[in-house]
């Protein structure tokens, strides 16, 4: 297994005024997958094109199995690399895009093109590789770009939004399938996207970034259900932002205290960030604190959102078969499920 | 698809056909007089071919178009792909700048040249093919422009990169043959504008193949102008022998 481990050290890098990356340290370990999620201009394809040597860096270091390869060109950095989209040569055949890689490094051509169909194998694609780039879907075409990718065995596997510009269906499948192949090939990978369910759902970690910095890398689990500030709780799945109370360590939600899980000096006036399957919606209450502003249907679990008398508007995530009565316009009384909830300044 | 015959096609062809086919269709046949015996025949193109100073003026001029389309294409696609890749502003400026041969005269462009070079530039014919470029320059420009305009460079370049091709074998592997319709496009015009080239090479006092027909068109008209007709082919023999020894690749473009 030719794979290896990544760390960045202190990386900063500026683009005339803007800041894109601020000290920014990140280690990845041999054969792990970790995503960096963010919003658009957060730095993390910054990040990934700085590891590539498509970008060089102001301040810091890389280091590939502890080896500083700062001042590698790009092309000497034996990094595999599937881009947006359109990355395919297309002048070159299917297999012949695969081979590329090997090509460049001087391996014979009976071998390379075994390598390609092997890999062409393994992506589904064998039956193509005489075709064309501009014969195939768009999802074909990632498919072999991320064959061309691994063609040539590199140390780090870095995919640039590699399924953004594909449809809904096509983005699932290729996302199971990149993970598949990443754990059977033992790749070293990192994964950079602004879609959290991508990052979620076949990430070992995921680094939440924004404005250049890592504000948190941890398991997809320990992101969602312990995130590390207000901003990795609203960009990590769908929070909740109720104005509250706090004294005493409690916070005042809906009627009942709650314990309050501070991150800083959060006083007075608060946001309670509360997850939307932890608030629970109760119909014919005695004690109605809000209204129904739409249901939307989504098969198992339903989504109510409501809205509270100072104007609030508070989303629920419900099995759908407790939320029969609960129709836009009907008043009902919200409740807080969990004994404790992060709180934000306001 | 049915073909229509579009009035603005009749006209385009008329014009056509007016300035440039009957001019050349006229030229051939009195290429092909035999004012002698009376009637037509081939006496002057084989009175060309049999001037021993044809084969030596059309080789060279060939020759030199040759190096003029090596220089041009080793100086324009990289800077070119440069230009486009860097997004500086500096490419306006360059734009602009690539149009200025078209606006210089090329007598003042001589003179200049003649006053300016040291002895030896002026002492090879080997400074025509640099000239050469700098006149053909805002057309081969344009050509590549536009290729590389149409194709997402930043991302072929990247992944070629990253696939481990350093910028040497990412030009030639990678950008050359994906934008194949606008290198040939820049080959053929510098091709065609060096083989051609007359007022500069006279007045720099060089001999090329354009020279030397005017001057054998001083002895013999009807010579002159067969080998003009045979000079009008040969290129096009070339040109299209380069065209179909290159492999056309990728034609079937997606519905």
């Amino acid at each position: 297994m030719s794979s290896k481990s990544l760390t960045l050290n202190s990386v900063s890098k500026r683009f005339g005024n803007v800041t894109a990356l601020d000290n920014f340290n990140l280690e990845v370990g041999v054969g792990e997958l970790v995503a960096l999620l963010g919003p658009s201009g957060c730095g993390k394809t910054t990040a990934l094109r700085v590891v590539a040597g498509l970008e060089h860096q102001d301040k810091g270091t890389v280091l590939v199995a502890d080896k500083n390869i700062s001042d590698v060109p790009a092309h000497k950095r034996n990094m595999g690399m599937v881009f947006q989209a359109y990355s395919l040569f297309p002048n070159l055949t299917v297999e012949e895009n695969v081979a590329f890689g090997l090509q460049m490094r001087k391996v014979n051509k009976t071998a390379r093109l075994k390598k390609a169909h092997e890999l062409l194998d393994l992506v589904g694609l064998d039956s193509q590789s005489k075709r064309f780039t501009h014969q195939l879907s768009g999802g074909q075409q990632q498919r072999v770009a991320l064959a061309r990718a691994l063609a040539f065995e590199p140390e780090i596997l870095l995919l640039d939004e590699p399924l953004s510009a594909l449809d809904a269906q096509v983005r699932v499948n290729l996302r199971e399938e990149i993970r598949r192949l990443q754990l059977s090939l033992g790749t070293t990978t990192l994964f950079v996207t602004h879609d959290q369910e991508e990052a979620m759902s076949i990430s070992d970690r995921v680094g939440v970034m924004n404005q250049g910095v890592l504000e948190q890398i941890d398991t997809p689990d320990a992101l969602y259900n312990k995130p590390a500030s207000a901003f990795v709780a609203g960009f990590v799945g769908t929070m909740n932002r109720i104005p509250a109370q706090i004294a005493d360590g409690m916070v005042e939600i809906f009627g009942s205290k709650v314990v309050a899980l501070k991150r800083g000096n959060e006083s007075g006036h608060v946001l309670a960030l509360i997850r939307p399957e932890s608030i629970s919606v109760v119909a014919n209450s005695a004690a109605p604190n809000a209204k129904v502003l739409a249901r939307s249907f989504m098969g198992a679990s339903s989504n109510i959102i409501c809205q509270t008398a100072d104007g609030t508007i508070v989303q629920s995530l419900m099995t759908s078969a407790s939320t029969g009565d609960l129709h836009p316009g009907s008043s009902v009384q919200l409740r807080v499920l969990s004994s404790e909830v992060l709180v934000a300044n306001a | 698809m049915k073909f229509k015959f579009h009035p603005a096609l009749a006209i385009t062809l008329l014009i056509l056909g007016f300035f440039v086919f009957v001019p050349m269709i006229s030229a051939f046949e009195y290429s092909i007089r035999t004012p002698a015996e009376g009637g037509y025949g081939w006496n002057n193109y084989l009175w060309a071919i049999r001037e021993e100073e044809f084969l030596y003026y059309i080789l060279r001029s060939l020759w030199l178009s040759g190096v003029t389309v090596l220089i041009t294409l080793f100086v324009l696609v990289p800077t070119l792909t440069w230009l486009h890749l860097s997004n500086s502003k500096v490419r306006g400026l360059i734009d602009g700048l690539s149009l200025l041969p078209l606006v210089i005269p090329v007598v003042a462009f001589a003179v200049g040249a003649q006053i300016a070079f040291p002895d030896f530039v002026k002492d090879t014919v080997l400074e025509l093919p640099f000239l050469y470029f700098v006149l053909a320059l805002p057309y081969a420009y344009r050509a590549l422009d536009i290729g590389l305009n149409a194709i997402p460079l930043k991302t072929i370049t990247e992944a070629a990169r990253s696939s481990g091709a350093n910028w040497l074998r990412t030009i030639t592997s990678v950008i050359i043959p994906v934008i194949r319709g606008s290198v040939m496009a820049t080959i053929a015009l510098t091709f065609a504008l060096s083989l051609g080239e007359f007022t500069l090479t006279v007045l720099l006092h060089w001999d090329t193949f354009p020279t030397w027909v005017t001057y054998v068109a001083q002895e013999n008209i009807l010579g002159a102008i067969a080998i003009s007709m045979m000079s009008l082919i040969i290129p096009f023999l070339i040109l299209t022998m380069v065209t179909l020894f290159i492999p056309e690749r990728s034609t079937q473009r997606r519905k």
